[in-house]
């Protein structure tokens, strides 16, 4: 991904910040679970910097990419949880991974509508701008309360 | 219970603000598109994180054990609200060990009652405090969980395994009362003593036919009466020496119990001194509910280091009687204790000394000063033996492995060769 379409320069300029997500999954894989946010942050700021640098309208792939990333998140926290040796039902491991599952086919579907979207024309990009500005904020107080309940 | 969110709802929060905020600066969509999951995962959260409504009971099927045998604890759980992912950690202490692990994981369902088994082997003998409950309730993807302690510890008592002894040491002196130990006096008992002659108020069926046909006149028989003893077991508990689990207060412990039991099913009265850091003591009794309070103080009975300078005058009158047979059990690692038993021997108590002997826990280290310092101090503990021995006590050492046993047949054969007139 990184390397298609861009040139050598760019490469080389966002490389190091992929490699630096992937040691802090590893970070985060081996016991430092707050690493594992940042590797998710730095991996998706690498991927959107590689777009951006590849001035090409609208990438295809993103909804994919988006799914993936939250998928190596969730997947990183429960391999986390799983490391204390419980002794669990069976049921409880199938049940996360339906709801896992059905998460992440949900994003993928809210992803691709978001990208289907962009093909709106210009002249109403203020409304569409207006839009993500409320949902930008309605995401950030989404978690504060969420954190504070 | 406490409530406590995963690091990722911040980190989830975190990535779809800043891909919305990253679109709008841009004018890319791809970052909107990238935020999307992240922005589902929140609402999902806040969905499925519910304050679950529970309630959990700890018990077990039995309070008093031996020494390695397995009690099962039971888990009552009872939910008013649904709970998608309940872990369960019974707190234990050391010496115990549960069979699969003391932590569960299930699911409860509004309504639900459940109740699960946990298998616990008992290590080590002991007063111990099985539970509360540690409890974990969160949503199914781990975003928020609630944590607490349910339910009351459960008290267990763990009592130390017991050797079998085949005969036990006798006592110079028997008591008044009626027992099971041949005295050395005469009177009325089973064991033949000696023939006399009849004097008047001796019963006919004491006459010896025989004796009395060879000698052409009454000749009775005497017997050793059955009596009773007394014996105080005096536990050394000033200091012991402990190497990965093995230790002598284990082995006196052990021994104590052992021959409380043995002593006791002899109808004798058993008392029992902790000398040590903390004094203990029971009253010398017989029954078996001075057993029981033999062992419930044994359990409680701990090396606790102290420089406090003591001797038997502290200890109450009643727990040591008049010709009571003293056996001290004892590691011979503190000059206190051995003050206190010479003090016991010159009031005229009939004492033994087992020296549960810790060389086997404690080896020299490598090196020629560190193995001169190992001898030297062997040699002051033979000087200490031979300070008993010259008092009369017989001293015998118990080594691990040795079956308590052969140390009792070796106090036997000690007192048979210096039997006092």
């Amino acid at each position: 991904m990184l390397t298609r379409d861009t040139s050598h320069a760019v490469t080389a300029a966002l490389a190091p910040s992929a490699g630096l997500g992937v040691l802090l999954l590893i970070a985060a894989l081996a016991g430092w679970e707050k690493a594992l946010a940042w590797a998710l942050f730095v991996g998706g700021a690498a991927y959107v910097g590689a777009v951006v640098a590849s001035g090409h309208d609208v990438d295809s792939d993103a909804p994919l990419i988006a799914v993936l990333l939250f998928l190596a998140g969730e997947l990183g926290a429960w391999s986390l949880a799983e490391r204390w040796r419980i002794r669990a039902d069976e049921a409880l491991a199938w049940r996360r991974a339906v709801v896992l599952g059905g998460l992440a086919l949900a994003g993928l579907v809210a992803a691709t509508i978001v990208v289907g979207l962009s093909a709106v024309r210009p002249g109403h990009g203020l409304v569409w701008t207006a839009a993500g500005a409320v949902a930008a904020v309605a995401a950030v107080g989404a978690g504060g309360w969420l954190a504070r309940r | 219970m406490t409530r406590f969110t995963s690091a990722r709802v911040a980190g989830y929060t975190a990535i779809a603000a800043a891909g919305l905020i990253a679109g709008l600066a841009l004018g890319r969509v791809e970052p909107v598109a990238l935020a999307a999951p992240f922005a589902l995962a929140l609402v999902a959260a806040a969905v499925l994180g519910h304050e679950p409504r529970f309630a959990a009971r700890l018990s077990l099927d039995r309070e008093r054990v031996l020494e390695g045998d397995e009690v099962t604890a039971t888990i009552e759980l009872s939910a008013d609200t649904a709970v998608d992912r309940l872990e369960l950690l019974v707190l234990l202490p050391d010496e115990l060990s549960a069979v699969d692990g003391p932590t569960r994981a299930l699911r409860l369902r509004a309504d639900d009652e459940r109740t699960l088994e946990l298998t616990l082997r008992c290590e080590r003998w002991g007063a111990f405090a099985v539970g509360p409950l540690l409890v974990r309730a969160g949503d199914v993807l781990g975003f928020r969980s609630w944590e607490g302690r349910l339910g009351e510890a459960q008290m267990l008592r763990v009592y130390p395994s017991e050797e079998s002894l085949l005969s036990l040491v006798p006592p110079l002196e028997t008591q008044v009362s009626t027992g099971n130990q041949v005295a050395r006096a005469r009177g009325e008992g089973i064991e033949f003593a000696d023939l006399r002659e009849w004097r008047p108020g001796d019963r006919l069926r004491r006459v010896n036919w025989r004796a009395s046909a060879l000698r052409g006149e009454l000749w009775v028989n005497e017997q050793h009466p059955e009596r009773n003893t007394d014996v105080v077991l005096f536990l050394d508990t000033f200091a012991e020496a402990r190497v990965q689990g093995r230790s002598t207060h284990d082995r006196v412990v052990r021994a104590a119990a052992t021959l409380a039991h043995a002593y006791l099913q002899r109808k004798d009265r058993v008392g029992l001194v902790g000398f040590g850091g903390v004094l203990a003591w029971t009253v010398p009794e017989s029954g078996l509910r001075q057993l029981y309070a033999i062992v419930d103080t044994l359990l409680t009975s701990d090396i606790v280091h102290s420089y406090a300078l003591r001797g038997v005058d502290v200890l109450p009158p009643r727990t040591l009687p008049p010709k009571a047979l003293v056996l001290a059990l004892t590691p011979l690692l503190d000059e206190r204790t051995a003050g206190a038993l010479l003090d016991l021997r010159a009031r005229g108590y009939d004492l033994i000394v087992v020296e549960v002997s810790p060389l086997d826990l404690l080896a020299p280290a490598p090196g020629s000063q560190a193995e001169l310092v190992h001898r030297l101090w062997q040699l002051s503990r033979e000087a200490l033996r031979w300070r008993y021995e010259q008092v009369g006590v017989p001293v015998v050492t118990w080594r691990e492995g040795m079956p308590l046993a052969a140390a009792l047949e070796e106090v036997k054969a000690l007192r048979r060769l210096a039997r006092p007139a």
